[in-house]
C-alpha cells in the first residue's frame, strides 16, 4: 500500500512537472550541454594538454562530470518548486486531509524530484552514445559509457533532489534565500573532496575528484611528463592536444558501496524533511510572522460593525496619468515587507563602502549589490506571482506607465544601496571605477526587470544574479558591470541596460497585446 | 454612454471556442451575465476588460474601436477579476494607493476616494494591516474598492459574490443598485438571486453563444403559465426530471413539493405559479442544451 501511494505521488507529481512550458526549456537547457559536450565545447582535460580518445569510458566520464557539475548545481533549481507548488495551488490542503504521512510524502517529493533528474541524466547518455557513435576513436561499449552515469551521476542527483525537498519544507529556505543559500553550499561543499590529501569517498558526492584522480592516472601513465590535475572547462579556441588511452573504472565494491550511501543518504534527507514539513499548517507560519499575518478569522469578526450610508465623491473626468505617484508607490512595493535588521545591514554595507580602503570599495559594493537581490528578483514577474496581471495591467497603458516607474524604483535602490562606493569614487576622482558603478546600477534592475517579464519567475534571476556576482567577485573582467576589476566593459553594460529594458517592455506589450497575461 | 459588441468571438483551440459571433448593445443599467460553468462568462468579461484580445469581432464604447485603441476604455474602466491576487506585504491601504497611482489619480482625489471606500467595503479598521493577513471575504472586499477606485463609466464584476458573507452579499448588491444610475456595470455569475436583485437587463449564455438578452420582466413573462408547483411521492421524483425541467424540489410531510416548467399543466393537481428567473434560465438552458443534443 505504502509502495503504491509512494508510486501514484511520485507518478502524478512528475507529470504536472513534465507536462509544463518551464520543463521543455529545461530539456533544452540539457541538450544543449550535451551538445557541447559532445561537440567539444565543453571538455575535460589533464594540464596541460592532454585529453582522452574519444571511446565510451572516456565520454561516460565526460558526462557523468557535466551531469554532476551542471546538474548538481542548476538541476536543484530545476526540481525545486514542487511543495511550494502544492501550498499555492491549494492541493496541499487537500493533502493534509488524507491520511498520507509526512514522511512518504516527502519521500515521493524526493522520488519524483529524483525522476526528473534522471529524465535529464537519460538525455545526456544519449548525447554521449551519439558523441561516441560518430566522433568515437572506439567502438561503443555501452556499459563503459553508461556505468560511471549510473553509479556516480545518480546517486549525486538523489542527494540533490533531496535536498530540493528539505530546503522547500524549511520556511526560511523556501524561497529566494534559499536558492542563495543553495548556491554557495554547492560549490563550497566542492571543496573538501577536491583539496582533501587523500581521496575521501564520502567527501566526494559529484564524484568529481573520483574521475579527476582516474583521468590523471591515465594521463601520468601514457605521459609521464603530465602534471596531473584535471581541469573540466569551456573551450573557447583551439589548441593542440596530445591523446591518452583512458580505459574508466573496473567497478569494484569499494568505489560502488560509497555511492549506494550517498543513494542512503539522500533517502535520510527526504525524511529530515519530513521533519520540518508543516503538513500545509499555515498558522504556524503565520505564528512566526505575526505582523504580517493576523489571525484573519479575528480580523473578519471586527468588520461586522454596520455600515453606514454612504455616496461616492463623483470624480472629475479629466485625469492625468502623474508618473512620480507610480514612481513612489512602485519604489514601498519594492521595499516594504524587510525586517528591520534588512535595512539595518543595508545601511551598514553603505557605510562600509565609503570607510574602508578603496582596493575593497568594489568588492563591498559587489556584495551590497548581492544583498538587494531578493528585493529585485520580483520585478516583472511579480504580477504573475501574486496573480495581481488583470487588475494591474487594465490600467490604461500598461506598459508605458508602469513598467517605467518599476524600472526606475529598481534603478533608485540600487543606486542607493551602491551609493557609498559612488561617493567614494567620487572623492578619489576614480571616473573608470564611476564609469563601472553606472553601468552596473543600469544593467541590474534591467536584467532583473527582463529576466522577470520572460520567465514570469524570480528564480532565473536569483540563480543567475548569484552566479554572475559570485564570479564578479572572483574578478572574472568580461563579467564585470561593478568596477572590480579594471577592465570592466562597462560601455557594454550600460548599451545591455537599455537593451534589456527595451527588450522587457516590448514582450510585455506583445503579451498584453496578445492577451497571453502569465500567470 | 453606450457599448456596442459586434461578431464577437474567442477561439482558444482549433476546434473550441470560448464564444463565438457575440452581438450586444448595451446602455447606463446592470447588465446581469448569466450562465452555466464553461459558458463563456469569463472569456466575454475579460475581453470587455482588455485583457484578452479576441479572435474575431469589435468592442465599441462611445464609438472607439476598444480592440484597437484599448487604452480610449481603461481610462474609465473598473475591473474584479474572477481569480485574483493582492501584494500580501501591502496593507489595504497601500495597495488601493498603489492602484489609484496605475489608473492615474491624482492625490488628492486618491486619498479621498480610498477613504470612501474603506467604509464603504467595511475596512476602516483593517486598512492598515497586511494583505496576507486577510481571509478570501476580506480579500474580495478590496477587490471590489480597487474596481471603484476611478470611479468607473464601465464595471465589470466577474463573480464578486464569491467568498462574501450573506451579510456583506447583500451589501453588494445594493451597492451595485446604487451605482448604476450613469454608468454600465456587467455583473458576472451563476447566483441567480444576485441577478434577480440588481438587473435591469439580463444576457443568458450558453455555450459561447448569447441565447437571450431582455429587461428581467420580459424573460418572465416568457414563462407566464408554464411553471407549476404540485406534491408528489419522492419515488416518481426521478421520472419527473427525465419529463420537465424541475427547478425546486421540497421535501413535505406528504411528500416532495415539486415546482417545473411546463407548457402544459404536468398533473391534475399541479398549481400554475408566478415563475421565478431561475426557471426561466434553467429552461431556456436546458432548451438550447437539448436541441444542440
Amino acid at each position: 500500500m505504502t509502495l503504491r501511494i509512494l508510486f501514484h505521488m511520485a507518478r502524478a507529481d512528475f507529470f504536472e512537472r513534465t507536462r509544463r512550458y518551464s520543463f521543455l526549456v529545461m530539456l533544452g537547457l540539457v541538450v544543449w550541454l550535451g551538445y557541447l559536450s559532445a561537440t567539444g565545447a565543453l571538455a575535460m582535460s589533464v594540464p596541460p594538454n592532454f585529453v582522452g580518445e574519444v571511446n565510451s569510458p572516456w565520454v561516460g566520464a565526460l558526462m557523468t562530470v557535466t551531469v554532476t557539475m551542471f546538474l548538481g548545481w542548476f538541476g536543484f533549481y530545476l526540481v525545486k518548486g514542487s511543495v511550494a507548488r502544492d501550498y499555492e495551488t491549494g492541493v496541499g490542503q487537500i493533502i493534509a486531509t488524507t491520511p498520507l504521512s509526512r514522511p512518504l510524502y516527502a519521500l515521493g517529493k524526493w522520488l519524483s524530484n529524483f525522476a526528473v533528474l534522471s529524465v535529464m541524466v537519460l538525455i545526456l547518455m544519449f548525447a554521449g552514445i551519439a558523441m561516441n557513435l560518430f566522433f568515437g576513436s572506439a567502438p561503443l561499449d555501452l556499459w563503459a559509457l553508461t556505468a560511471p552515469l549510473l553509479f556516480l551521476a545518480l546517486p549525486c542527483m538523489a542527494v540533490i533532489a533531496a535536498l530540493a525537498v528539505l530546503f522547500e519544507t524549511i520556511g526560511w529556505l523556501r524561497g529566494g534565500f534559499g536558492n542563495v543559500v543553495y548556491f554557495f553550499l554547492f560549490f563550497m561543499g566542492l571543496i573538501p573532496g577536491l583539496e582533501a590529501e587523500s581521496y575521501q569517498p564520502m567527501l566526494d558526492p559529484t564524484g568529481f575528484r573520483l574521475i579527476g584522480d582516474h583521468i590523471a592516472q591515465a594521463a601520468k601513465l601514457a605521459y609521464p611528463e603530465s602534471e596531473g590535475g584535471f581541469a573540466f572547462q569551456i573551450v573557447t579556441a583551439a589548441t593542440e592536444v596530445k591523446y591518452f588511452l583512458y580505459n574508466g573504472f573496473a567497478w569494484t565494491v569499494d568505489i560502488i558501496l560509497p555511492r549506494f550511501a550517498f543513494v542512503l543518504i539522500g533517502i535520510g534527507l527526504a525524511v529530515l524533511a519530513a521533519l520540518f514539513f508543516d503538513r500545509f499548517n499555515t498558522t504556524k507560519v503565520l505564528r512566526g510572522k505575526k505582523r504580517l499575518n493576523p489571525d484573519p478569522v479575528q480580523a473578519s469578526a471586527s468588520e461586522a460593525a454596520p455600515l453606514p450610508s454612504l455616496q461616492l465623491t463623483p470624480l472629475s473626468a479629466a485625469r492625468r496619468f502623474r508618473f512620480g505617484a507610480l514612481y513612489l508607490a512602485e519604489l514601498k512595493m519594492l521595499l516594504k515587507g524587510r525586517r528591520w535588521w534588512w535595512y539595518l545591514a543595508s545601511l551598514g554595507l553603505v557605510i562600509a563602502q565609503l570607510t574602508v580602503p578603496s582596493a575593497t570599495t568594489p568588492f563591498l559594493l559587489a556584495v551590497a549589490w548581492l544583498w538587494m537581490i531578493l528585493l529585485l528578483s520580483a520585478l516583472g514577474s511579480r504580477e504573475a506571482l501574486h496573480n495581481t496581471g488583470e487588475i494591474v495591467f487594465s490600467a490604461p497603458r500598461p506598459t508605458l506607465n508602469q513598467l517605467p516607474a518599476a524600472w526606475l524604483a529598481a534603478f533608485t535602490v540600487t543606486a542607493l544601496m551602491g551609493s557609498g562606493a559612488f561617493l567614494r569614487y567620487l572623492l578619489d576622482g576614480d571616473f573608470l571605477r564611476l564609469l563601472a558603478w553606472t553601468s552596473g546600477a543600469l544593467f541590474i534592475p534591467s536584467l532583473a526587470l527582463a529576466l522577470g517579464v520572460l520567465t514570469s519567475s524570480r528564480k532565473p534571476f536569483e540563480v543567475i544574479y548569484v552566479t554572475w556576482m559570485y564570479l564578479i567577485l572572483n574578478a572574472v573582467p568580461p563579467l564585470d558591470f561593478v568596477g572590480v576589476t579594471s577592465e570592466s566593459p562597462w560601455q557594454f553594460y550600460t548599451l545591455s541596460a537599455f537593451a534589456l529594458l527595451v527588450l522587457a517592455a516590448f514582450v510585455r506589450h506583445w503579451r498584453l497585446r496578445g492577451g497571453k497575461l502569465a500567470r | 454612454m453606450h457599448l456596442t459588441i459586434q461578431n464577437l468571438s474567442k477561439q482558444y483551440r482549433r476546434d473550441f471556442w470560448g464564444l463565438r459571433e457575440f452581438d450586444l448593445e448595451v446602455k447606463p443599467g446592470v447588465i446581469g451575465l448569466l450562465g452555466p460553468n464553461g459558458a463563456g462568462k469569463s472569456t466575454l468579461m475579460r475581453m470587455l476588460a482588455t485583457i484578452t484580445q479576441p479572435s474575431a469581432g469589435t468592442i465599441q464604447w462611445n464609438g472607439v474601436d476598444v480592440v484597437k485603441a484599448p487604452d480610449a476604455l481603461r481610462s474609465t474602466l473598473g475591473y474584479l477579476p474572477q481569480d485574483f491576487g493582492v501584494y500580501p506585504n501591502l496593507s489595504a491601504l497601500e495597495f488601493l494607493e498603489y492602484i489609484a497611482a496605475i489608473k492615474g489619480l491624482d492625490a488628492k482625489s486618491a486619498r479621498r476616494r480610498i477613504e470612501e471606500l474603506l467604509v464603504l467595503v467595511n475596512l476602516v479598521n483593517a486598512a492598515k494591516r497586511p494583505l496576507g493577513g486577510y481571509s478570501g471575504g476580506m480579500k474580495q472586499r478590496v477587490g471590489i474598492a480597487q474596481a471603484l477606485l476611478n470611479d468607473p463609466q464601465l464595471l465589470i464584476v466577474d463573480e464578486p459574490t464569491v467568498g462574501l458573507d450573506p451579510e456583506e452579499r447583500v451589501r453588494f448588491r445594493n451597492l451595485l443598485s446604487d451605482l448604476s444610475g450613469e454608468r454600465i456595470i456587467f455583473l458576472s455569475t451563476h447566483i441567480v438571486s444576485d441577478v434577480e436583485a440588481t438587473a435591469t437587463e439580463i444576457v443568458i449564455i450558453n455555450k459561447g453563444h448569447k441565447i437571450q438578452h431582455a429587461a428581467p420582466e420580459k424573460l418572465l413573462q416568457t414563462l407566464e403559465g408554464k411553471v407549476w408547483q404540485w406534491v408528489v411521492p419522492s419515488e416518481v421524483l426521478p421520472v419527473l426530471k427525465q419529463k420537465h425541467i424541475v427547478s425546486g424540489v421540497v421535501r413535505r410531510q406528504d411528500g416532495i413539493q415539486v415546482r417545473a416548467v411546463s407548457e402544459a399543466a404536468p398533473a391534475s393537481d399541479a398549481q400554475s405559479v408566478a415563475p421565478s428567473l431561475e426557471d426561466v434560465y434553467l429552461h431556456l438552458v436546458s432548451q438550447q442544451n437539448g436541441a444542440a443534443s
